[in-house]
């Protein structure tokens, strides 16, 4: 059997520089960033099981991440308003790369891969205005920031790469924050929406919801396999309003907004802070960690039930149903049948799963 | 480490049920539970020998009141049950539209109490109940109406809710509680998560109780909103503050077990400024004197938690939620 050592020996000894595929580091189906017990920031990778393959360090709190398609490499986002990434070697922790956003530029949280691991792609906003931008950065080239586009809104959030491969879909969250702080300025005339862009950065489609809907940011975005894309939202008008908080959108038809009963979207306290279509693509859930609740719904938009687990934020597909994970360290199996729990890390998981 | 877990959780090392959780349940929870239950069957039975608001009153506040003693517990069954059982707040001012839709309408649900569970939870429980037998608006019902006859639907269907969350408790959620860390409870997965539960809907309770109970009706300084008070009709809005803080502070010392000096400091001083506190509908807030005794006793209610905080979460090591505390 090959150790690992032995095994990196052989790369080197073959003069290859050490870019070691996902297998190297457990093969984790999953990345998560967490808080370890001793108050530092970590980035996890994750099996199928719930369990940790690897751990690196962060220096500091991240938010969303984006895993390489094919090489042990992960870039970890800093929280909003964001003024680092890194590029991190999942084998060896070691940071390979430290983006910074260009001047008068915040990262926002999220960013994705495309054209086969051959360009990233981070959602960002000009400080001065919360104009919503794509940066494009060259991976080959050691992550050279090659330019930008406009992402169609303001203060976008997350995007993603459509299942054709050529189309990006970005949620412009519509509030445009304070360049120092996460203050937000515009509230009475906040207007989010869903922009679908090509890879040469023109606007292919947008998706506005009724103007009733306008003080609800559309932040979070999940894609099925057939282009059936998820949005999750945050509401940001009065509370107990109880707005739906999901939407799902085929490109070129009008957007379909799935409610729950009115007990059970009061209980998510207006805010969704996760969503993922599950493993067998039949249902679409979101998670709310202000309400401990995970709500489950029909690919029509119907409502089928919820979970509740404290802080639960953290939400990807796994075999046909969910993981979830949350703040007090649990990994939790939803399938149709009902939750399980999967794990438990000493550790607060963050907002987020990144699926590999 | 994961392993390790494991196998304490095999050997039964792990997760034992707390005692805290235990007392917390025994002494405070399910009793009240049983209270509420046993209130609203009474509440019930004098809708049914008459429906009009003197004779349904009475009943109607010693229901209200035997609520509140678990009224801010949004766990297990009450997450979403208690919402039906008291709606509030009602932003968008639902309970009002619903009940004059149904008594113009003459919706013959309100025959039907078991088909009123149906009804949305606007309709449904004390507030809506409140304003049939409160507000002049609707209050002003004879025997035989329609609106008798809703009086009774809103309270039948109230004392089978009642029922309903008390066994969903008693018989399942208590066990969730009680075996938490164990193996296949997938809403407690250590026995500490239990304990934090319980302590997280303390503060939340204290928080509800200042930010909104109070918070609403004082509204800004410019523009007070008297009409957002709770219960303000039946002129329960104040009383249900103290009985809220009254249960926080018995949960409190069932979840500890020790002496608890500055959260009954805190209760008491929250009793002390609602002395003050002239109108017990909360209506005063309209008066600049009025909102600043209102305004004082939100702070005795902050001032609680924070007590509680002290007292209970810190020496227990809890912190606030990782992800529910971020926003993003």
């Amino acid at each position: 059997m090959t150790t690992r050592r032995r095994f990196l020996a052989t790369l080197l000894a073959a003069g290859a520089t050490p870019r070691l595929g996902w297998a190297a580091v457990g093969n984790p189906a999953f990345l998560a960033a967490a808080r370890a017990p001793d108050g530092g920031f970590a980035l996890y990778g994750l099996d199928q099981t719930g369990g940790v393959t690897f751990r690196v360090p962060l220096p500091a709190r991240g938010h969303a991440g984006a895993g390489h398609p094919a090489r042990a490499e992960a870039v970890a986002f800093a929280r909003r308003p964001g003024q680092f990434a890194l590029v991190l070697d999942c084998a060896t922790g070691r940071v390979q790369h430290h983006l910074a956003p260009p001047e008068g530029r915040q990262f926002n949280g999220h960013g994705v891969f495309v054209n086969g691991g051959t360009l990233l792609m981070t959602s960002e906003q000009r400080a001065g205005d919360s104009r919503g931008l794509i940066g494009l950065w060259d991976v080959a080239a050691g992550y050279r920031r090659i330019g930008d586009w406009d992402s169609g809104g303001i203060g976008p959030h997350d995007l993603r790469l459509m299942p054709d491969g050529a189309t990006l879909v970005i949620a412009n969250g519509g509030i445009a924050t304070d360049p120092f702080d996460r203050t937000k300025l515009n509230i009475p005339t906040m207007r989010p929406n869903l922009t679908y862009l090509d890879l040469d950065g023109t606007i292919m489609e947008q998706v506005e919801l009724d103007a009733g809907l306008w003080k609800n940011s559309i932040r979070h975005l999940a894609i099925r396999a057939d282009g059936l894309v998820g949005f999750a939202m945050q509401w940001e008008g009065e509370e107990g309003a109880a707005p739906p908080l999901l939407g799902l959108h085929r490109r070129g038809e009008a957007p379909v907004l799935a409610e729950a009963p009115l007990g059970d979207e009061l209980a998510m306290k207006g805010y969704a802070g996760s969503i993922a279509f599950s493993g067998d693509g039949a249902e679409v859930a979101i998670t709310s960690p202000r309400g401990g609740r995970l709500h489950r719904f029909a690919e029509d938009g119907a409502f089928l039930g919820a979970v509740s687990r404290a802080d639960v934020c953290g939400l990807a597909a796994r075999g046909g149903g969910f993981l979830a994970s949350d703040g007090l360290g649990g990994l939790i199996a939803v399938t149709a049948q009902g939750a399980r729990p999967l794990g438990h890390v000493d550790c607060a998981w963050d907002n987020h799963i990144v699926t590999l | 480490m994961r392993r390790l877990a494991v196998i304490l959780l095999a050997l039964g090392l792990a997760g034992p049920a707390r005692a805290d959780v235990d007392a917390a349940l025994d002494r405070h929870i399910l009793p009240a539970f049983a209270g509420f239950a046993g209130a609203a069957e009474r509440l019930a039975d004098a809708a049914v020998a008459d429906c009009r608001p003197r004779a349904v009153a009475p009943a109607y506040q010693a229901a209200f009141d035997a609520w509140m003693a678990v009224a801010d517990l949004h766990i297990g069954p009450s997450e979403t049950g208690g919402l039906s059982i008291a709606f509030w707040p009602d932003a968008r001012g639902f309970t009002g539209r619903v009940l004059s839709q149904l008594i113009a309408d003459e919706d013959p649900v309100a025959f039907d109490p078991l088909g009123y569970a149906e009804m949305s939870i606007a309709a449904r429980g004390v507030l809506a109940l409140e304003m049939m037998v409160f507000d002049p608006a609707y209050s002003h019902y004879d025997k035989g109406s329609y609106a008798c006859a809703l009086v009774r639907a809103i309270a039948l269907d109230l004392s089978r809710q009642a029922v309903a969350l008390e066994v969903a408790w008693r018989d399942g959620f208590a066990a969730t509680l009680r075996s938490a860390g164990g193996a296949g409870n997938a809403t407690y997965l250590t026995g500490d998560e239990a304990l934090r539960a319980l302590y997280t809907q303390l503060l939340s309770g204290l928080e509800f109780t200042a930010d909104q109970r109070l918070g609403r009706p004082m509204g800004s300084f410019e523009q007070p909103r008297p009409a957002r008070a709770e219960a303000w009709r039946s002129g329960r809005s104040l009383r249900n503050v103290l009985l809220s803080v009254d249960a926080a502070q018995a949960l409190a010392h069932t979840l500890s077990g020790g002496a608890l000096p500055q959260t009954d400091a805190a209760a008491a001083r929250v009793h002390a400024m609602a002395g003050r506190v002239g109108d017990p509908g909360l209506q005063g807030v309209s008066e600049p004197q009025g909102r600043l005794h209102v305004e004082l006793l939100q702070q005795a209610v902050r001032a609680m938690r924070a007590a509680i905080e002290a007292e209970i979460g810190v020496p227990l090591g809890i912190a606030p939620g990782f992800n529910s505390q971020d926003g993003d």
